[in-house]
C-alpha cells in the first residue's frame, strides 16, 4: 500500500505521517511545497529507521499531482490555507482540492481521506444543548463567517461533488481545536489575544480539542481501516476541559497572561456594537467580531464523537496527559524566549 | 450610475471590490476569473450578483462602463484591449503591462477608443500626498531639488511567503521578478517630480539570508536619478524593520516629510532662532508637528476616514468622475509613461549587469 500525504510538513501532517509509520504503513510519500522545511520528515524516517519518500510540488499544478499520485492507493489530503489574504486560502483550499480531485480521477487511487473542520457546521441558530453530530446541517450562510470557515466548506462540497463522479471513496474528517507539542496556546473558541491581553470568550462551554496525535490516529484508520465507511465523522477527544479551565491551567502551569472573561450574552453586546461599527466606519474598524460568529463559535455547542469511536478510534494519548505535555511545551517554548537576548540589545 | 465588472479575482482584488462597494454612483454588476470557483467565492462573499469564467462573455452579458482588471501583470495587455474594444473604460492594476511599448500602445488604444484608462496608483492619492502636492502649488517648499521614495517590504507577508513557497508564481516570471511586481509605487513619487531626461543608476541584490534554492530574485534595490536640477533616490527593501513607506521632498524652501505607513506628513524648516536655541526649538517644533498630524489622525478615525486604502477609495472615485464629467484622468498619462520607460530602463540595466534577475 503506498500513501500520499499532502501538508505533509505541517502540524497535523508530520503528526499523520508519524502514526502511519507507527501503524507499519511503509510506502509513504509526503507532497511538500519548496519552500517547506522537510527536516522533521528526515527525523521521523530515521527514528523509525524507514525511509519517507518526499515530492516536492505545487498544488495548483496538475503535473505536479500526477507525478506525486503514481503508484498511490490512498490520499491523505491535510494542505489548505490557513492565514492570511482570503484569496489565498481560498486558492490553496478549495482550488487545490479540486485539482486533486480530478488528477484523482484519472489514477488508481479508490481512497481519499480529507482533512475538513468542525467550522463547516451552520451553528449560529443551534441551542447550546444540541448534540452537534455528522447530521448536523452544514453552515447556509458561509459569506457571515470568516474566510477559513468558508473555505473548509466550500472544499467539502467541491470534493464531494468531484469524488461521487469518480466513484471515489470520500471519508471527511472533521477535526475540532488540534493541540499539541509545538501548537498554539490559544484557539479562538477560547477567545482572542491583543496586545498580550487575552479576551476570554469561551466561558465554561467544552472545548472541542483533538490532541494532534489522536487526530492523526484518526486520519490513518480512516485511510486503513474498512470501519470506516465514506462521509463525515467529528474528530474530538474524551473527557475534554472547559475553556475557563484551560486557561486557569495555562496560568498556573505556563504563564500568567492577564485577562478578562467576558461571559455570552456580553459577547454578543460587544460583537453587536462592533458589527456596528464596523459597519458604519465602512471597514475601517475591523470585523473581528459579529453576532452570527459570536453565536457560531461560543454559545457552548458540544460535538459528539460516538461515530468516530463506533468505527474503532481510541485516543492513543489521554486528554490528562495530552494538557500535561501541550503545557510542558508551551512553558518551555515561552521560557526560551524570554531568553532571547533582546535584538535592540 | 455606472455599471461595474472586475476581472481577477486574487488578492489585488478584495481591495477593488471593498473601495467600489463603498461609492455611491457605481455599482459593480459582476466577477470574472479564469478559475470559476475564484469568481464564485469573491460574488459570494461581497454579495456580487454575477460571476464568470469568460471574459468575454461577461462583457457580452453584462456590457459594464468601467472594467478594473486586477490580473497578473501577463495578461493585462490582452485584457484591457479587449475591454477598450468592448466599450469600456478601464482601471488596470499596476504594472500597466510588462514593457513601455506595451503600455505606449494600450494608452493609445485608449486614446484611439476615445475610454478612459487608469492605473492602481492608490498611494499617489493618499490624502498626505495630496496634502503635499498643495505645499508644493502654494509655495511652501519651494523648488523641489531632491526626492527620496523608500518602499519597504515584508518577505514574510500574505504575497511575498506565497511568491517563495511557489517557484512557478507568476511574479517569477516578470522581467524583474517580485521588485516589478512593486516598483510602482517606488517610481511613482518620482516620476512626477523628474523629466524624460533623467539618467539612472540602479543595483539591486538579493540578500544572503534570503536565498531559497527555487526562488532566485533580487530582494533589495537602490536606484539614483540624475535630471538637470533634479535628483531622486529610491529604494527598495525586504528586510529592513520596520517595514516602512515613505518619501522625503527636498524643497528650496522647507522639506516635507511623508510617512505612508501611519500617515503624517511634517515639515522641516530652518531655525529661526540660532545655535543651541534653534536646534532646541526646532526638536520641540517637530514634536509639536507630530501631535497635530497625531490628533488630526484620531479626528480622522473618529470620522471613519482614516482607511488604509483612503488613496485608492479617492483615485476610484475621481476615476468614475472624470468618466462621467469627460473630464481628464487622475493619473496624467504621461505620469504612468514615464514609470513604465523608467521601470524599463531599470530591469535593462539590471539585466546588463547582472545574471540575477534573468
Amino acid at each position: 500500500m503506498t500513501v500520499l500525504v499532502t501538508g505533509s510538513t505541517g502540524f497535523l501532517g508530520t503528526a499523520v505521517v508519524e502514526r502511519l509509520l507507527a501503524h507499519g504503513v511503509r510506502r509513504i510519500r509526503c507532497f511538500a511545497r519548496p519552500s517547506s522545511n522537510t527536516a522533521r520528515l528526515a527525523t521521523l524516517a530515521s527514528a523509525y529507521q524507514h525511509p519517507v519518500e518526499v515530492t516536492v510540488g505545487n498544488l495548483q499544478s496538475v503535473a505536479d499531482i500526477e507525478r506525486a499520485l503514481v503508484g498511490v492507493d490512498t490520499v491523505y489530503h491535510l494542505a489548505g490555507g490557513m492565514r492570511g489574504a482570503p484569496a489565498g486560502i481560498f486558492l490553496d483550499t478549495v482550488v487545490a482540492s479540486k485539482r486533486l480531485v480530478e488528477a484523482i480521477e484519472s489514477s488508481p487511487v479508490r481512497r481519499l481521506v480529507l482533512a475538513s473542520s468542525l467550522s463547516v457546521y451552520g451553528l449560529a441558530d443551534v441551542p447550546a444543548d444540541r448534540l452537534v453530530d455528522e447530521s448536523t446541517r452544514l453552515e447556509p450562510h458561509p459569506e457571515r463567517r470568516d474566510p477559513y470557515a468558508c473555505a473548509k466548506l466550500r472544499q467539502e462540497l467541491i470534493v464531494q461533488e468531484r469524488a461521487a463522479r469518480a466513484g471515489l471513496e470520500v471519508v471527511i474528517l472533521r477535526p475540532g481545536t488540534l493541540y499539541g507539542r509545538g501548537g498554539p496556546a490559544f484557539s479562538p473558541r477560547i477567545g482572542l489575544t491583543a496586545a498580550g491581553w487575552l479576551l476570554q470568550f469561551g466561558g465554561n462551554n467544552v472545548l472541542p480539542l483533538s490532541h494532534v496525535s489522536n487526530c492523526a490516529e484518526a486520519f490513518v484508520l480512516a485511510g486503513t481501516s474498512a470501519l470506516f465507511a465514506a462521509g463525515p465523522y467529528n474528530v474530538v477527544d474524551d473527557d475534554l476541559p472547559t475553556a475557563a479551565d484551560y486557561v486557569r491551567r495555562y496560568k498556573r502551569e505556563v504563564s500568567r497572561i492577564p485577562s478578562i472573561r467576558c461571559p455570552f450574552f456580553a459577547t454578543m453586546l460587544l460583537s453587536k456594537w462592533a458589527e456596528r461599527w464596523h459597519l458604519s466606519s465602512r471597514g475601517q474598524f475591523p470585523r473581528v467580531l459579529t453576532p452570527y460568529r459570536t453565536a457560531t463559535l461560543w454559545r457552548g455547542h458540544r460535538f459528539d464523537n460516538r461515530k468516530l469511536r463506533a468505527a474503532g478510534w481510541t485516543q492513543v494519548v489521554s486528554t490528562r496527559d495530552g494538557l500535561s505535555r501541550a503545557f510542558d511545551d508551551l512553558r518551555a517554548r515561552q521560557h526560551a524566549s524570554s531568553r532571547r537576548p533582546h535584538a535592540a540589545h | 450610475m455606472l455599471r461595474v465588472a472586475l476581472v481577477g479575482c486574487g488578492k489585488a482584488a478584495e481591495n477593488h471590490v471593498r473601495e467600489i462597494q463603498k461609492l455611491a454612483g457605481a455599482s459593480l454588476v459582476a466577477v470574472c476569473d479564469l478559475e470559476p470557483l475564484m469568481a464564485e467565492q469573491l460574488a459570494m462573499r461581497y454579495g456580487i450578483r454575477k460571476h464568470f469564467s469568460d471574459v468575454d462573455a461577461m462583457l457580452d452579458s453584462e456590457r459594464p462602463d468601467v472594467v478594473h482588471i486586477a490580473t497578473p501583470p501577463q495578461s493585462h495587455l490582452l485584457l484591457a484591449v479587449k475591454a477598450l474594444d468592448a466599450g469600456c473604460h478601464i482601471f488596470v492594476e499596476k504594472p500597466l503591462t510588462l514593457g513601455y511599448a506595451d503600455s505606449q500602445a494600450l494608452v493609445a488604444h485608449a486614446i484611439a477608443r476615445n475610454r478612459k484608462l487608469t492605473i492602481g496608483y492608490g498611494f499617489y492619492f493618499d490624502p498626505i500626498a495630496r496634502t503635499m502636492r498643495t505645499l508644493i502649488a502654494e509655495g511652501v517648499l519651494g523648488e523641489p531639488v531632491h526626492i527620496e521614495s523608500f518602499l519597504g517590504y515584508a518577505l514574510a507577508g500574505p504575497f511575498g511567503s506565497c511568491v517563495f513557497a511557489d517557484s512557478e508564481h507568476w511574479v517569477h516570471q516578470l522581467p524583474g521578478k517580485l521588485i516589478h511586481n512593486v516598483i510602482d509605487h517606488l517610481l511613482n513619487k518620482v516620476a512626477e517630480f523628474v523629466s524624460d531626461r533623467a539618467t539612472i543608476h540602479v543595483q539591486a541584490w538579493q540578500r544572503e539570508t534570503n536565498r531559497h534554492p527555487a526562488c532566485s530574485m533580487p530582494d533589495e534595490l537602490r536606484m539614483m536619478l540624475l535630471d538637470t536640477d533634479r535628483s531622486a533616490f529610491a529604494t527598495f527593501t525586504s528586510h529592513a524593520q520596520p517595514v516602512a513607506h515613505f518619501q522625503n521632498v527636498y524643497g528650496t524652501k522647507n522639506t516635507a516629510r511623508l510617512d505612508f505607513e501611519i500617515g503624517t506628513i511634517t515639515l522641516a524648516s530652518t531655525a529661526a532662532l540660532p545655535g543651541a536655541f534653534g536646534r532646541l526649538s526646532r526638536t520641540f517644533g517637530q514634536g509639536l508637528q507630530c501631535f497635530r498630524q497625531g490628533t488630526q489622525n484620531v479626528m480622522r478615525f473618529v470620522r471613519s476616514e482614516y482607511h488604509t486604502l483612503a488613496g485608492l477609495n479617492f483615485l476610484i472615485d475621481a476615476f468614475y468622475e472624470s468618466i462621467r464629467q469627460d473630464g481628464p484622468v487622475p493619473v496624467p498619462y504621461r505620469d504612468m509613461l514615464k514609470v513604465a520607460a523608467m521601470t524599463e530602463a531599470v530591469f535593462a540595466q539590471l539585466h546588463e549587469d547582472r545574471s540575477l534577475v534573468a
